[in-house]
């Protein structure tokens, strides 16, 4: 790791916005890993304060503490990026001594690719604890730490083999992009999305797509995940020029709206053109509902279910739209977490030396799940569900499930 | 009344007083240093913190140009944990004459003063908010240095050295035998003892107010004619190389980048009084455009405080050039026997930071011959005690050092990441200072948040460390924050008025502190 | 359902959402964070100051408005504030805020001044000065943003806010603990004393904030630590101040230290993160959500439509594309310069960040003065004007936009923090602007 993505972490855009910060503590307020070890100094240190000291070196090693939630930046009423700017300290800092353990977790495609055509066997080896042990102890990943169902079919396998829908479409193309995770884990929530769409009369183009780099960026490896998000783009602009991209990966698609260039200061045009194009799968039905462009003939599911909106799709400034759509379902009472983060973020949660420091940023946000409902939960990311169901015992979904069923498809 | 007996005297406690009171006792004089007020709270301490490679004076000074580059080597060498050798580029910026750069390279050549032309595209890569449109860029060996730390730092080393600093002594009279110097008479300004110091010789280095000491001393009016600049700290490090515009000096030329600022100077205006410097409207603008001509984008980033300090011109008609010594141009020492019939004193004025040592080399030289002594002069060879005496200052040290005791210890002002254990121990050695004195050598309260946050802590500390009583504890926060506003209200703009108007919620809306009771008297110092 | 955007999601923008959302409209509240309720002390002004210390801020605030029309309390009225205050009441009941608008508190601030306030916790009361009181102020020795001695030994030698005190009969329909001794209240002077406690809120932790203190303090197990602690070092008849730490989500952790300690306590608020400011900032969140109020955080306005009058739409940065908020109404609750309402550029230009708005004030001369302690600056009293029913006029007194409200600081004319005036001028804009909404609406 070296070169461009480390020299643009030492100033640009997040540097700049340091100016912004009054010191008012807010940011602290809302930092979920400083709320539960000393061992990090918390937002408004490591962020606009150390930043003043640091000169192309990041001398503070506990900023590793910082999970990258980005509740901070969120929580910023002057416009600091702070979480920005701490991910670009800890690339600086990883640049020469790259554990093996943060290039291997976020080689999200390879693992998928590996693992689905011996699903059975790979998810009885995520179970058994004297392998997870040793992988512990080799790689640094945590024993009880979640990981992902390999499925026995990918979503370009479910593609291929199933029927074509009947129904015509009404209101011409979108692009779906399910990232890694809804290619090869969560292929049933790329599903339902897909029908959801269709039957709402789009026709969904799922073109050919890699991984949008955001675990790689993450852990601070910038020049892979540069290339990897603007390989991406290509893919997905290869589908059809001006049209609406719709994901259900919520992370993947802040990577795409925001992360990449205000972290990696990945400035390319087509960046800029998915960026501006993509909506999370959620905001996309609540821009239909505004523009009253969505049917509301949703059948009554009576229910409490409680809502967790991951940190990476608040950071996207939206809101919680998740929440607005599932009101309009008769009998439906979602119960919003207020947590600011399950605790995983992306891969932070899975590292043996940050794994109980999770647990705890996690744990109200799992005794609330449990509390409100002990068969169901929602959320919009998927190693947030991972971490939530695991560390809870609560099947988790996506929120767009529910809307499959309301709908009357599943 | 109290007494000393001494041989020297030195009045004034900047740069030069230090170097010179450092030097005398070295070479085995007794000595005090007097100043009316804290050491660097003049001239010394209201600069850019420039330490000259002698680019500067390439082609318009060679002498001095040689004298910085040789200075610049030795106190990086003696002093290192004030000097942080960040380099310096001199780039011509579109509409400069890209000529000059040829004339300075050769000055370069000719005056001993290390520089290369390199790339513009490498000068934009290392410095990436440095004007795209630069057309030539040098690189040179420029540094920053924290001017307090500078002179506490010779004060130590003359204390080391058997001589008594004495700060807050104002001076009230100079008392002559004959045609001889033979006291100096002060006032101890926070205790109000007087304190006469019997003497053979004083060294007046008071800067622009040594007009108004050798007038105490009898002499004819020395005509000091302070030149006043302004310089604006902006809030983190717009570069990390001093950058210099590669033109003959001008006004806004420079920027600097010390500790966790930067700072942008200066101007040049003849004033009347050095006490009473303004921070005037245009002269702010006027280097905001300058700084715009640098960085694009200049006016946009945050600016945190602003002061004026006064240069020490001499410029006296009444001294024939026989008179004064030449050392180099805007340096000058006085001969007060031949020009007033006045024996036992020396004035000297003008000079800079960078040459404060060989300043004080030349002055005590200078005294010396006067007292018909040899004595070697040894200031360049022994290093000044410092807390890493080898290693040069980084602007990380302090973040790498609250990395390692932040579980242990507070950190009390956090923008500098001051921490308690910092603080009161300074105050243990000043216990009777304001927390202005604290700053100078903390940089407590220096930050973005101009003493929003710490003042109130640090007053706190103070009042329980039990050196104050409550009435002097607001006294200092009440000082504090007014004499930071001196330095806020003239560039408040920007981000710097929202922190303004969260540092007035948190001290009027939250703390009231309007209404602490009532001082019976402000505290001065 | 009609449409309301509000922009800000402080005390202004978070009563006027939750009025808004009660009376039947769709609200969409904007905000860049998640509110600055956190960074003041967690009480509500009404009016403190004229500058002689204010007992009766209603009937104060009531003088003001006839004799300063360029203040906000000139349009919003005693009536407006008399409302806005008993909204606010009534959305968070008196487990987060006790007192009423015809009596001022006076509470020892954190570094021993006495400040006037209208409405309080109930865990602050107790502070309310009084001739004879004897209390003992505890520090916390990790917490390094309260000084006990600071605190005591200014406390001790200030002469207690004297004058025609009122009487405080109708305290008592409050149920007020202090309503008795009140009423005896004479000038007078406080015997007070301070001592601190080491009772760490987390192992291995020495530079703890106050909002580490208040997690501490919502475990009964730390409050028995800490009573057990500080128990023994108090003497018969003391009352306890405390930096305001005790609890952050349970509203109880006070009374539950008070009843460990058998002494009455009083909580003193802290510079941010402020305690108290994050209850009554949760609280009104909560509300607001549970009125069904769609809140977008991160929402950087970059610009509006006009068109008819009024605002048609307004544009956000969001991540990604910039997303337009349309809507019958807006009502703009932004604050002052301290959230970047308003901006002064380094040319000396004073301006309104979201519509540009038309600026009162601007004409003092200067702006921003050399003396700390001398008269307030005229900058800080920069905002834009409204009419009474809160619509935002230009210089000529015409209205700037049909469908533009305003509320809280970005109203200018008053200083607000010396004054103690905020927040009665945040509630009772909020109040109005929000009942002229639903009026217009309807």
């Amino acid at each position: 790791m070296t070169t461009e993505g480390v020299e643009f972490a030492g100033h640009e855009l997040a540097r700049a916005s340091l100016d912004a910060c009054v010191k008012c503590t807010i940011c602290e307020t809302a930092c979920p890993v400083s709320a539960v070890t000393p061992l990090f100094s918390g937002p408004k240190f490591v962020g606009p304060q150390a930043e003043r000291f640091r000169n192309g070196e990041s001398v503070d090693h506990s900023l590793d503490y910082c999970s990258s939630c980005g509740a901070c930046t969120l929580a910023c009423p002057q416009g600091v990026q702070i979480a920005e700017l701490n991910s670009q300290a800890r690339a600086v800092m990883k640049a020469d001594h790259m554990p093996l353990r943060d290039q291997l977790i976020t080689r999200t495609t390879l693992m998928g690719m590996m693992m689905t055509p011996v699903a059975p066997i790979a998810n009885a080896a995520l179970r058994n604890l004297p392998i997870r042990t040793i992988v512990e102890k080799v790689i640094g990943i945590h024993r009880d730490a979640p990981m992902p169902p390999a499925q026995t079919q990918t979503l370009q396998g479910w593609l291929k083999k199933r029927k074509v829908p009947m129904k015509a479409p009404t209101r011409g193309p979108v692009v779906f992009f399910h990232g890694c995770a809804g290619g090869y884990f969560e292929v049933e929530t790329s599903r339902k999305s897909i029908e959801v769409l269709e039957y709402l009369g789009y026709e969904v183009i799922v073109p050919k797509q890699g991984c949008c780099g955001l675990a790689q960026q993450s852990n601070g490896l910038f020049d892979q995940a540069s290339a990897a998000v603007l390989k991406l783009c290509d893919e997905l602009r290869g589908a059809g020029k001006d049209l609406t991209i719709i994901s259900s990966s919520g992370s993947c698609t802040g990577m795409l709206k925001h992360e990449a260039h205000e972290i990696m200061g990945v400035s390319d045009d087509k960046l800029k053109d998915v960026g501006t194009r993509i909506r999370d799968m959620m905001e996309f039905l609540l821009d239909l509902h505004d523009a009253g462009e969505l049917p509301t003939d949703f059948a009554r599911i009576d229910m409490t279910v409680p809502y967790h909106a991951p940190c990476q799709l608040k950071s996207q400034g939206m809101g919680q739209p998740a929440v607005e759509v599932l009101k309009l379902i008769p009998g439906l009472t979602v119960v919003e977490s207020g947590a600011a983060c399950c605790g995983i973020a992306g891969t932070y949660g899975l590292k043996k030396e940050k794994y109980e420091v999770a647990q705890a940023v996690g744990k109200p946000l799992f005794d609330m799940v449990k509390r409100t409902n002990p068969d169901l939960a929602l959320c919009d990311t998927e190693t947030c569900r991972w971490q939530i169901e695991q560390s809870s015992g609560v099947k988790t979904e996506h929120p767009i499930w529910m809307v499959h069923r309301a709908y009357g498809l599943s | 009344m109290r007494k000393l007996a001494v041989d020297v005297v030195v009045i004034g406690g900047g740069s030069t007083g230090a170097g010179v009171v450092r030097d005398v006792a070295m070479r085995g004089y007794s000595a005090v240093l007097v100043d009316r007020a804290d050491l660097g709270q003049g001239t010394t301490g209201r600069f850019h913190g420039l330490m000259h490679s002698g680019g500067r004076y390439v082609v318009s000074d060679p002498l001095s140009a040689t004298e910085c580059a040789q200075e610049n080597a030795i106190l990086s060498r003696i002093q290192s944990s004030a000097i942080e050798m960040t380099g310096g580029y001199f780039v011509t910026c579109p509409g400069d004459d890209p000529a000059f750069a040829d004339k300075f390279l050769t000055g370069a050549a000719a005056t001993g003063v290390p520089a290369r032309e390199i790339p513009v595209a490498e000068a934009l890569r290392n410095e990436p908010r440095l004007n795209p449109g630069i057309l030539r860029a040098i690189e040179v060996g420029d540094g920053s240095v924290d001017g307090w730390q500078l002179v506490w730092g010779a004060a130590n080393s003359a204390k080391v050295h058997g001589a008594q600093v004495l700060t807050y002594h104002s001076v009230t009279r100079i008392d002559r035998e004959g045609n001889r110097v033979s006291a100096v008479h002060c006032t101890d300004l926070k205790s109000g003892t007087d304190v006469v110091i019997e003497c053979n010789f004083v060294l007046n280095c008071a800067g622009p107010w040594a007009g108004q000491i050798a007038h105490m001393a009898g002499a004819d009016p020395v005509d000091v004619i302070p030149g006043r600049g302004i310089m604006i700290a902006m809030n983190h490090r717009l570069v990390n190389r001093v950058v210099n515009r590669c033109i003959y000096p001008a006004d806004g030329d420079i920027l600097v980048p010390v500790h966790t600022v930067s700072i942008i100077g200066t101007t040049d205006v003849k004033v009347d009084d050095p006490d009473n410097l303004a921070i005037e409207r245009d002269e702010v603008q006027q280097m905001l455009d300058a700084g715009e001509v640098l960085i694009p984008g200049f006016r946009n980033a945050r600016a945190l405080h602003a002061w004026a300090g006064a240069r020490p011109l001499i410029k006296d008609k009444r001294v024939s050039a026989a008179d004064t010594r030449h050392m180099s141009r805007g340096m000058a020492v006085i001969d007060h026997t031949e020009r007033d019939g006045l024996d036992g004193m020396l004035t000297i004025g003008g000079g800079k930071l960078t040459t404060y040592r060989l300043m004080a080399e030349h002055i005590v030289d200078a005294m010396c011959d006067k007292l018909g002594e040899k004595r070697e002069c040894r200031t360049a060879q022994e290093n000044i005690p410092g807390p890493e005496p080898t290693k040069n200052y980084v602007v990380t040290h302090r973040l790498e050092e609250r990395e390692h005791d932040r579980l242990d210890e507070q950190i009390i002002c956090e923008c500098e990441l001051m921490s308690r254990r910092m603080f009161t121990e300074a105050l243990a050695v000043q216990p009777k200072g304001t927390l202005d004195d604290l700053r100078r050598q903390l940089r407590l309260g220096m930050g973005p948040c101009q003493g929003g946050f710490c003042t109130t802590r640090a007053t706190g500390i103070a009042l329980e460390s039990d050196h104050i009583d409550i009435e002097r504890a607001n006294g200092l926060l009440r000082l504090f924050l007014k004499n930071r506003w001196i330095g806020l209200w003239p560039i408040l703009y920007g981000d710097q008025v929202r922190q303004t108007a969260l540092d007035n919620w948190i001290f009027q809306g939250t703390l009231d502190i309007e209404h602490l009771p009532q001082q019976m008297s402000e505290v001065a110092l | 359902m009609s449409r309301v955007v509000v922009i800000g999601v402080g005390l202004a923008g978070l009563t006027a959402a939750n009025r808004l959302a009660a009376g039947g409209v769709d609200v969409t509240l904007l905000s860049k964070g998640i509110g600055g309720l956190q960074l003041g002390q967690g009480t509500i002004d009404v009016l403190g100051y004229t500058p002689d210390r204010v007992t009766n801020p209603v009937l104060t605030l009531a003088a003001i408005a006839s004799s300063r029309p360029e203040h906000p309390y000139a349009v919003i009225g005693a009536a407006g504030v008399h409302t806005g205050i008993e909204y606010l009441k009534g959305l968070l009941g008196a487990k987060l805020l006790v007192g009423d608008v015809e009596t001022n508190y006076q509470l020892p601030t954190a570094v021993g001044a006495i400040r006037p306030t209208c409405l309080a916790s109930p865990s602050m009361v107790a502070g309310h000065v009084r001739d004879g009181a004897k209390f003992a102020i505890v520090g916390l020795r990790r917490l390094k943003d309260f000084h006990p001695k600071l605190v005591a030994e200014n406390l001790a030698r200030s002469a207690l806010p004297d004058g025609a005190q009122p009487t405080r009969s109708k305290r008592s329909l409050f149920g007020d603990p202090i309503a008795e001794a009140f009423a005896k209240q004479t000038p007078g002077h406080l015997e007070v004393r301070h001592l601190s406690v080491d009772v760490p809120a987390r192992e291995n932790e020495i530079d703890s904030s106050g909002l580490t203190y208040a997690r501490a303090f919502d475990d009964p197990a730390f409050r028995a630590r800490f009573a057990e602690t500080l128990r023994p070092l108090l003497a018969d008849g003391e009352t306890v101040g405390l930096p305001a730490v005790l609890g952050l989500n349970d509203l109880t952790a006070w009374s539950d230290v008070a009843e460990k300690l058998g002494h009455p306590v009083f909580e003193i608020p802290l510079p941010p993160p402020s305690v108290p400011g994050m209850r009554l900032n949760a609280a009104l969140t909560a509300k607001a959500k549970a009125a069904g109020v769609r809140m977008v955080p991160g929402s950087w306005t970059v610009g509006f439509r006009a068109g008819n009058g009024g605002i048609l739409g307004l544009s956000v940065a969001a991540a990604g594309a910039q997303r337009e908020f349309t809507a019958d109404t807006f009502l703009l609750a932004t604050g002052g310069f301290e959230s970047g309402a308003l901006n002064l550029d380094s040319h000396g230009l004073v301006t309104e960040t979201v519509f540009g708005l038309p600026l009162a004030g601007l004409d003092a001369e200067p702006l921003i003065h050399g003396d700390y302690w001398g008269a307030e600056q005229p900058l800080f009293r920069v905002g834009v004007r409204v009419g009474r029913d809160m619509r935002v006029l230009d210089g000529a007194g015409a209205v700037v936009h049909d469908n533009l409200y305003a509320a809280g600081g970005i109203i200018g004319g008053s200083s607000r923090w010396a004054e103690k005036s905020g927040d009665g001028i945040a509630l009772g804009s909020a109040v109005l602007a929000a009942d002229s909404i639903l009026k217009e609406l309807s």
